[in-house]
C-alpha cells in the first residue's frame, strides 16, 4: 500500500485511505483503487443465481456494474441500509464492482508506518480479506485488500462451497 | 517508406490474393486447360510479388517471384499442368501463408523458403530462352488480328479506295504518362482517317497496359509516308514504322486461350469461358473500414436505440401528439440506421466456407479417400463476430466427416456407392438464425457403438442408457471426452471434438443438432443467431422483476387456465393442441420473490423451444415485445446459468436477459 517513496526521508510516507463504515466499525481502501461513489439512488436489479454477497445490479451510465454487500461478504449481520448508504465503486483487476458500505466517513492520510498486519480475525473479519490495519489515536482502521476481497474466482468456489 | 502504416493494408490485400490462388488452383486441379484460370492466378502471384517487393519482404517476394515464373511457362504451355506441379504450387501457398503469418509476427526473415523455392526452380531449367521467347512472343503479338467483321469492313473500304495502313510506334523510354501519350497519339490520328484496331486495345493503351510499343490499324486515304512524318512530330514518340498491309493478307483473331489473351480482349472477342471470372469485375467501389470503428458505431447504435426507448416512454406518458409523431419518427430512423449498420457488419459464409475446398482435399489425399465438397449458400450473411468463431467447429466437422464419415474407396465400392464420397456444405437464413448443415454420405453413426462407448466410459449407466431416444443417443458424441472412432489418426479423434464443438456453438447462443442414418450418412446442423449485438426479445414480468426471453427461442405465448394444468409423474403439464408441453415456474427456478396478488385463473406461460424439446414457462405477466442490446454482466460475475446478459430498458431500469437454453 505504499504510495511513492519520498526523496526527504524527514518526509513520512503516506497513503491516502478511503474511509467507510460497515455498521459502526471503520473500513478503508487506497484511494487509487476506487472510481467514484455514489448514492444508492436506483433499485438494484437481483442477479438469480448469483452467488450470495452480490446484491445485484446497477446502471451506472450505461455500464453494468455489480454490487457487493460486504457485509454478507464479511458473514456481518448488520442493519437495513440507510440514508447514508452509498457504492463505492472500485476497480480490480479489468472488472468495476461496487461495493455497498453503511457510510462513507472521509478520506485520510496515513503513515506506512502506522499500518500493521492483520491479526488473525479483526472486527468479525478473516485476515485473509484484509490488507493491515491502521492505527492511529484513537482510532482503528480495518484496510481491505481488494483483491481478495472482491475476487470473482474465489467467490465462485465460496458459493459453489456453500451449495455444495 | 514508413513501412507499418502500410502494413495493414499490405496484408488484407496479401490475404485477399492468396485467397483468390487457393480456389484458382483448386479449380486448376479439375481444369488443368481453364487459361482463363491461370491467367487469374498469374496475375494474383504477380501482383502480390510486386507488392512485397516494394514492402521490402524478400522472402516473399522471392517466392511469388519463382512462382509466376512457372506459372509464366505454364501460360505458355511450355510446361503442362500435372498434378506434381500443382502440388508444388500448393506448398509455395502454404509458405507464403505461413511468410505473412511471419510478417505479422515480425518473424519473416527465420522461414525457410529454400525448399520450396528449389522445387519450383527444377521447372525452370529453362527459364533463360524462355525469357527469351516471351520477348518474341510479345513482339508476335504485336500483330494486328482482326475479326471477320472488321475484315468484311476493310475490304468494303479498300475497294472504296481507301488502304489500311499498320503504324508501329514506340514510344520513348523515359517518357511520363505512357497511357495519356497514347490516347493523344490515338485521338490525332483519328483526323487522318478510321482507326479499326489497336493492339494492345484502346483501353489498355488508355490503362498504361503496354511496354513501350503498340500498333495502331487505320484505315486512311493518306500515303504511309505522310502518316509516319504526321506521328513522328508528336511528343515523346521514338519511332514510328508503316506498312500497308493488303486486304488479303490480314491475320484472323485467335479465340480463346494463349498469351494473347491480354491483347485482344476486346468485347467481341470475349470467350465464353471467361465469364465467371470476369463476373468479379463488377463488384461495386468498397471501402475498407477498421473493424473496431464499426464495433464502436454498433455501440453507438445500441446506446441510441435505449435511448429512444426512454424517449417513446416518455412521450407516451406526455400524450403530446407532435412529440408522439416526432418520437415515431425517431424511432423510424432508429431502426433503419441499426439495420444499415447491423448490415455493415455482415459478411457472406463464403469467407470461411472458401477455405475448405483445400482442407477437404488435403484431407482426403491424407487418409486415402476421395471426397467432393459441394457447397451452397456461401451468400448467406452473417454477423462478422460470428464468423470469425465458426470456423474452428466447422474445420472440427468437416474433418470428421472426412476421416470418420467417408469410408475409404474400396469399401465404398463393395457398399455399392460411389467411390467418391460426398459432404455438403449447405448455408442458408431461416427467420433471425443461419442454418449450416454438413452432410457427408458416409458410414453414419452408430447408435449402438455410441451406447457401448458411453458405457465403457462411465458416461451413463445402462439404466440410463435404456431411457434415451435415438436421438438422444447420437446427442451423446457432444460429451466431452468422446470418441467413437475405433482408430485414433492424425486427422481426428483425439478424445477432443465434439464437445468442444458444442461449447463454441452455445458460446455463440447456437444450437448444434446430429442426425445419422447408419450406413448412409451423417448431418451435422448448427443454427446461429445472426448478430449477437441486438435481440429482439419478449420482456415478462415476474413477482417485482422484469426480465427478457430471447423471443428466437419462443414458439407462442398461450394463456392456460389454472384448472387446465395437469400433473404428470409430479410435474405440471399443460395439454396444447394434443401435445403435452412440461410446465416450469419461472419465478421458482430462477428464485424471484414473489408478488402478493399471486391467484389469476389465468396463467400467462411462454412456450420455449430448444431444438425439439418444449417448456412453457409461467410467468405473471407478458409486458412487451422490445429490442434490447445485449451488454455482459461483466467478468466478475462470469457466467451465470440462465443468465445471457442484462439490457438496460426505457426507463433506465436493468432487465436480465434469461438464457432459455438453460432454462429448456
Amino acid at each position: 500500500m505504499k504510495e511513492t517513496k519520498g526523496l526527504n526521508q524527514q518526509q513520512e510516507e503516506t497513503v491516502q485511505i478511503v474511509i467507510f463504515k460497515l455498521g459502526e466499525e471503520e473500513f478503508g481502501v487506497n484511494i487509487l483503487q476506487v472510481r467514484e461513489i455514489e448514492k444508492l439512488d436506483q433499485g438494484i436489479t437481483r442477479v438469480p443465481k448469483a452467488p450470495h454477497f452480490v446484491e445485484g445490479i446497477i446502471n451506472l451510465r450505461g455500464e453494468i456494474i455489480p454490487i457487493v454487500d460486504l457485509r454478507r461478504r464479511f458473514g456481518l449481520t448488520l442493519p437495513e441500509l440507510g440514508y447514508n448508504s452509498r457504492v463505492i465503486i472500485v476497480e480490480v483487476g479489468d472488472a468495476l464492482v461496487g461495493m455497498l458500505v453503511d457510510a462513507v466517513v472521509e478520506v485520510l492520510r496515513v503513515p506506512v508506518s502506522a499500518i500493521e498486519p492483520a491479526p488473525a480475525i479483526t472486527k468479525g473479519v478473516d485476515a485473509y480479506f484484509l490488507a493491515g490495519v491502521a492505527k492511529l489515536d484513537t482510532r482503528l482502521i480495518v484496510l481491505l485488500n481488494l483483491e481478495r476481497t472482491l475476487s470473482s474466482e474465489e467467490a465462485k468456489e465460496l458459493n459453489e462451497a456453500e451449495l455444495g | 517508406m514508413e513501412v507499418s502504416q502500410y502494413l495493414n493494408v499490405f496484408m488484407d490485400e496479401c490475404y485477399e490474393h492468396l485467397q483468390v490462388l487457393n480456389q484458382s488452383l483448386l479449380t486448376l486441379e479439375k481444369e488443368p486447360d481453364n487459361a482463363e484460370l491461370l491467367n487469374s492466378i498469374f496475375r494474383a502471384a504477380h501482383t502480390l510479388k510486386g507488392a512485397s517487393a516494394t514492402m521490402g519482404f524478400n522472402k516473399m517476394a522471392s517466392v511469388t517471384h519463382a512462382m509466376e515464373d512457372v506459372l509464366s511457362l505454364l501460360r505458355q504451355k511450355e510446361l503442362e499442368v500435372t498434378p506434381e506441379i500443382i502440388n508444388v504450387l500448393f506448398d509455395a501457398l502454404d509458405l507464403l501463408e505461413t511468410l505473412a503469418k511471419g510478417i505479422v509476427e515480425g518473424q519473416e526473415e527465420n522461414i525457410e523458403v529454400a525448399g520450396v523455392l528449389q522445387s519450383l526452380k527444377k521447372y525452370l531449367v529453362a527459364e533463360l530462352t524462355s525469357e527469351r521467347q516471351e520477348k518474341e512472343e510479345r513482339r508476335k503479338n504485336l500483330q494486328l488480328r482482326y475479326s471477320p467483321d472488321e475484315i468484311d469492313k476493310i475490304k468494303t473500304a479498300v475497294e472504296g479506295g481507301l488502304s489500311l495502313v499498320h503504324l508501329h510506334l514506340t514510344l520513348e523510354k523515359d517518357c511520363l504518362l505512357k497511357g495519356a501519350r497514347a490516347f493523344m497519339i490515338l485521338r490525332e490520328l483519328e483526323t487522318q482517317g478510321e482507326i479499326v484496331r489497336t493492339i494492345p486495345t484502346a483501353k489498355e493503351l488508355e490503362d498504361e497496359k503496354f511496354d513501350d510499343d503498340f500498333v495502331i490499324g487505320l484505315l486512311t486515304k493518306k500515303p504511309v509516308e505522310v502518316l509516319v512524318q504526321f506521328v513522328e512530330k508528336m511528343l515523346d514518340v521514338k519511332t514510328v514504322k508503316g506498312e500497308v498491309v493488303e486486304d488479303d493478307k490480314l491475320l484472323v483473331e485467335r479465340r480463346g486461350a494463349g498469351p494473347s489473351q491480354l491483347s485482344t480482349a476486346a468485347p467481341s472477342a470475349e470467350p465464353q469461358k471467361t465469364s465467371q471470372v470476369k463476373a468479379s469485375s463488377s463488384i461495386s467501389p468498397t471501402v475498407r473500414v477498421d473493424i473496431k470503428k464499426l464495433d464502436d458505431l454498433m455501440n453507438l447504435v445500441g446506446e441510441l436505440v435505449i435511448t429512444r426507448s426512454r424517449l417513446e416512454q416518455i412521450s407516451m406518458e406526455k400524450g403530446d401528439p407532435l412529440l408522439g409523431e416526432t418520437v415515431e419518427q425517431l424511432s423510424r430512423l432508429t431502426l433503419d440506421l441499426r439495420d444499415q449498420v447491423l448490415k455493415t457488419r455482415m459478411v457472406p459464409v463464403d469467407q470461411v466456407f472458401s477455405r475448405f475446398p483445400r482442407l477437404v482435399r488435403d484431407l482426403a489425399k491424407e487418409t486415402g479417400k476421395e471426397v467432393e465438397l459441394r457447397i451452397s449458400g456461401a451468400e448467406t450473411e452473417l454477423d462478422r463476430t460470428v464468423i470469425d468463431e465458426i470456423v474452428d467447429p466447422l474445420v472440427h466437422i468437416l474433418r470428421n466427416s472426412v476421416d470418420h464419415g467417408i469410408e475409404e474407396p474400396a469399401l465404398r465400392a463393395q457398399l455399392g456407392k460411389q467411390e467418391q464420397g460426398v459432404i455438403e456444405l449447405h448455408a442458408y437464413q431461416a427467420g433471425n438464425q443461419v442454418v449450416i448443415s454438413v452432410t457427408d454420405d458416409g458410414r453414419g453413426i452408430d447408435p449402438e457403438k455410441i451406447k457401448t462407448r458411453a458405457l465403457e466410459r462411465g458416461f451413463l449407466t445402462p439404466e440410463e442408457i435404456e431411457g434415451l431416444e435415438e436421438e438422444e443417443i447420437l446427442n451423446l458424441i457432444f460429451l466431452p471426452g468422446f470418441s467413437t472412432s475405433d482408430k485414433v489418426t492424425d486427422v481426428s479423434g483425439r478424445g477432443v471434438g465434439m464437445d468442444v464443438v458444442k461449447t463454441k456453438i452455445s458460446a455463440l447462443g447456437g444450437v448444434v443438432q446430429v442426425s445419422s442414418v447408419k450406413g448412409e450418412g451423417t448431418t451435422i446442423t448448427i443454427r446461429l443467431p445472426l448478430t449477437l449485438a441486438i435481440i429482439q426479445t419478449l420482456i415478462v414480468q415476474l413477482g417485482e422483476d422484469v426480465f427478457a426471453i430471447p423471443t428466437g427461442y419462443i414458439e407462442q405465448t398461450i394463456s392456460v387456465a389454472r384448472n387446465e394444468i395437469k400433473k404428470l409423474r409430479n410435474q405440471e403439464v399443460a395439454i396444447l393442441r394434443g401435445e403435452v408441453i412440461p410446465l416450469i415456474r419461472l419465478q421458482d427456478f430462477l428464485g424471484v420473490p414473489k408478488a402478493k396478488n399471486e391467484e389469476f385463473d389465468e396463467l400467462d406461460v411462454v412456450v420455449v423451444r430448444n431444438g425439439e424439446r418444449k417448456l412453457g414457462c409461467v410467468v405473471d405477466s407478458l409486458v412487451r415485445q422490445q429490442d434490447v442490446v445485449i451488454k455482459s454482466l461483466g467478468s466478475y460475475l462470469g457466467n451465470i446459468a440462465g443468465i445471457a446478459g442484462a439490457t438496460i430498458l426505457g426507463n433506465g431500469k436493468i432487465a436480465l436477459i434469461l438464457d432459455m437454453r438453460a432454462v429448456a
